[in-house]
């Protein structure tokens, strides 16, 4: 039994071959390879071909492992002697030389591809460096004439214009507004790149700054007939110390987001104090909204700078905002991470290491400028802005946040106006006199008609373009109360909406 | 008259040393990457007009580190191809370092020095790192067989001359 075992483990993996010197074979037990006595061995197989050359001297010992001959993986050994043949043995491991060629191959392809990898890395970040500068520097040779052509806009603005022409002014600046957006927010981001970004740090009411960033958004979301909400962490001090405008900023940015990509329900804000030692306090913002989602694939490219995940234009934009607030983040030393389900909505969740004042004396309200004085009422009054173009609506969002006192609703047509008005009560009305589908000369008598005549003494204040269009003088007999020409002041529509709310 | 010459393609692993044989031996190529283990030795005859020369062609395993491939390979050769891959830097950083070890360990043994895998670079590449492919003696690709034939045919004049 033993010697069965051993034949079949032992022996025939072993073949041993006498060859004469010029490689002709006298004797061979098969046990391997079959070989003819008298074969030349070269033939069998090249590996012997080169060989035997080296079998001249006598008494050598040449020993070659791993060598592929047929189907089988040996090791040999060729010896000479002083006047005998010389003696070939070949050992049959095939199996253990198998084994190491798995290993061999996990491990050569495991550091090829590491190679690979490190080697596109290098690219990457060379081209990712090469970008970078380029973007930097080209963006500010942008500014340059882009300022150029905003402000000789701005003049041409200023001269006698035809109501027709105002319009078409309004829409190059509000192109070059959306360029200069786009400008700065790339300078922002390469600027954070590339480490030349510094926040600052003053001490601001927070509650004043949420209050602003509540007018502008929730005006925003209910042009698109969603709820914005603001949830406010009771906890959180008053006064923070920190980069206001930055954080704004980063507010903006994802709040937009929010909204841009929500076509119903609801945009929430949620401010939670995570914890507050000493004169430092740690808050959390989660912006969340009920709109189209992201795929699980691509949250994370929703941080990453000119990818947009949703290439649609339905949503256009130049995919930095979100880049920018993860920097930004970063920059503040906070963290920010995103889930979101498709088709159920984001939410976008950063925490910002802030300070606040320990002692703060109540603010001496450095309330200089006259515009700021001139609303105190307790009640907001309620506005409806009739009004297509963005930049027209933004002037004024801004110079009614500014003060506190109102409610905005805004609409871009008539159409949409007369829903309003008929849904709601306001104490005063803001219309451009160009609608898209209607002239405010023919809408305003259609809000004074309405049933019940609800809107009969509510005050309409036209925005125009130019004071020499047609019928310039019949605005009253339209209806409306008075015409404020643009471009105007803040002051300048403050109190003219100071005169109707005596 | 017939002559045997041994030839043994030497360079790290997964430079393409198979891959050239393959190529050159049986004009096929594939993409996927088996790890090549010990030894293949393969045989190929050349036509010269005054010879004809049988190519013993050792395809040997990869090694990073030319000192330690097996002399028992190295042994009695004729001719060397030093295969590296030009798109894998740590396949040509040591060139010259190994050209060295080859020349004094195998004074008279005539090398052809080939960047392998062309196809995958481009001729700004090339350009880029010249000083480190100066001393290249051509690029190859087994993938189109571009010059494939050529470094064996190159090397065989060499070697019988
Ligand atoms: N694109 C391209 N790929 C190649 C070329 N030559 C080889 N390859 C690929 O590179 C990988 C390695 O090729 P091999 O020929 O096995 O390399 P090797 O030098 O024999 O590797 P070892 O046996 O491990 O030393 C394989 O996936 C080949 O398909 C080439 O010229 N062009
Ligand atoms: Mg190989």
């Amino acid at each position: 039994m033993l010697e069965f075992y051993k034949k079949q483990h032992l022996y025939p993996k072993v073949q041993f071959i006498v060859i004469a010197k010029n490689g002709e074979v006298t004797a061979s037990d098969d046990n391997l390879f079959p070989l003819e006595p008298g074969s030349d061995i070269a033939e069998f197989h090249p590996f012997f071909e080169s060989v035997i050359p080296l079998l001249a001297d006598k008494n050598t010992q040449l020993s070659y492992y791993c060598i592929h001959i047929k189907d089988k993986i040996c090791d040999v050994d060729c010896k000479t002697f002083e006047g005998k043949d010389p003696l070939i043995v070949i050992h049959d491991l095939t199996e253990h030389y198998e084994s190491l060629q798995l290993v061999t191959q996990m491990r050569n392809e495991t550091v090829i591809e590491s190679e690979i990898l490190s080697l596109q890395n290098t690219y990457l970040q060379e081209k990712e460096a090469f970008k970078r500068t380029f973007i930097a520097n080209f963006s500010h040779e942008l500014r340059n004439p882009l300022t150029g052509i905003f402000s000789f806009t701005e003049m041409l603005e200023k001269t006698h214009l035809s109501d027709e022409q105002y319009d078409l002014v309004e829409v190059v600046k509000s192109l070059c507004q959306d360029l200069n957006i786009m400008i700065e927010d790339i300078l922002d981001l390469s600027k954070i790149e590339v480490g030349k970004f510094f926040t600052k740090d003053e001490v601001f009411d927070f509650d004043e700054m949420l209050d602003t960033v509540n007018f502008i958004y929730s005006t925003k979301a209910r042009q698109k007939n969603l709820n914005f909400q603001i949830h406010r962490d009771e906890k959180i001090p008053q006064y923070i110390e920190g980069d206001q405008s930055r954080i704004k900023q980063l507010l903006a940015n994802t709040i937009e987001n929010a909204i841009k990509f929500t076509d119903e329900g609801q945009v929430d804000l949620y401010l939670k104090l995570n914890n507050k030692r000493a004169n430092k306090v740690n808050i959390q913002f989660e912006i969340t909204d009920t709109g189209i989602g992201i795929a699980k694939k691509d949250l994370n490219d929703i941080f990453t700078s000119f990818t947009q995940v949703h290439k649609d234009n339905k949503y256009p934009g130049s995919g930095l905002g979100l880049a920018i607030v993860k920097n930004l983040v970063t920059l503040m030393e906070g963290n920010i991470s995103a889930e979101s389900e498709l088709g159920k909505g984001t939410s976008i969740r950063f925490n910002l290491k802030l300070k606040f004042p320990l002692h703060h004396r109540e603010k001496q309200k450095k309330k200089t400028q006259e515009s700021d004085i001139l609303f105190n009422n307790p009640d907001k009054y309620s506005i409806l802005l009739i009004e297509d173009n963005k930049i027209s609506q933004i002037i004024v969002l801004k110079i009614l946040a500014s003060q506190g006192a109102f409610f905005l609703d805004i609409a871009e047509n008539g159409a949409q106006a007369m829903e309003r008005v008929e849904e709601n009560d306001y104490d005063l009305i803001l219309m451009d006199l160009r609608l898209p589908d209607i002239s405010g000369y023919e809408l305003a008598p259609l809000i004074r008609d309405l049933p019940e005549k609800k809107y009969a003494k509510t005050p309409i204040v036209a925005l125009s373009g130019s004071m020499m269009g047609d019928g310039k003088n019949d605005y009253k007999k339209a209806g409306i109360n008075d015409i404020l020409q643009k471009p105007f002041q803040e002051l300048q529509l403050l109190k003219q909406l100071k005169k109707f709310f005596k | 008259m017939t002559i045997s010459k041994k030839i043994v393609l030497l360079g790290h692993f997964g430079v393409g040393k198979t891959s050239l044989v393959r190529r050159f031996v049986e004009n096929t190529f594939s993409d996927n990457y088996k790890v090549t283990i010990g030894v293949h030795i393969l045989k190929k005859e050349m036509d010269l007009p005054e010879n004809q020369v049988n190519l013993i062609i050792w395809d040997i395993e990869g090694n990073e580190d030319i000192t330690a491939t097996r002399s028992s390979y190295l042994m009695g050769s004729h001719g060397f191809i030093y295969v590296f891959d030009t798109t894998r830097k740590s396949t040509f950083e040591n060139l010259k370092r190994d050209l060295d070890h080859l020349k004094n360990n195998y004074n008279n043994v005539p090398i052809i020095v080939v960047g392998n895998k062309n196809d995958l670079i481009t001729s700004a590449y090339l350009k880029e790192n010249s000083s480190l492919f100066e001393q290249v003696d051509y690029f190859t690709s087994a993938r189109t067989g571009k010059n494939v034939e050529l470094i064996f045919e190159d090397l065989t004049k060499k070697m019988i001359s």
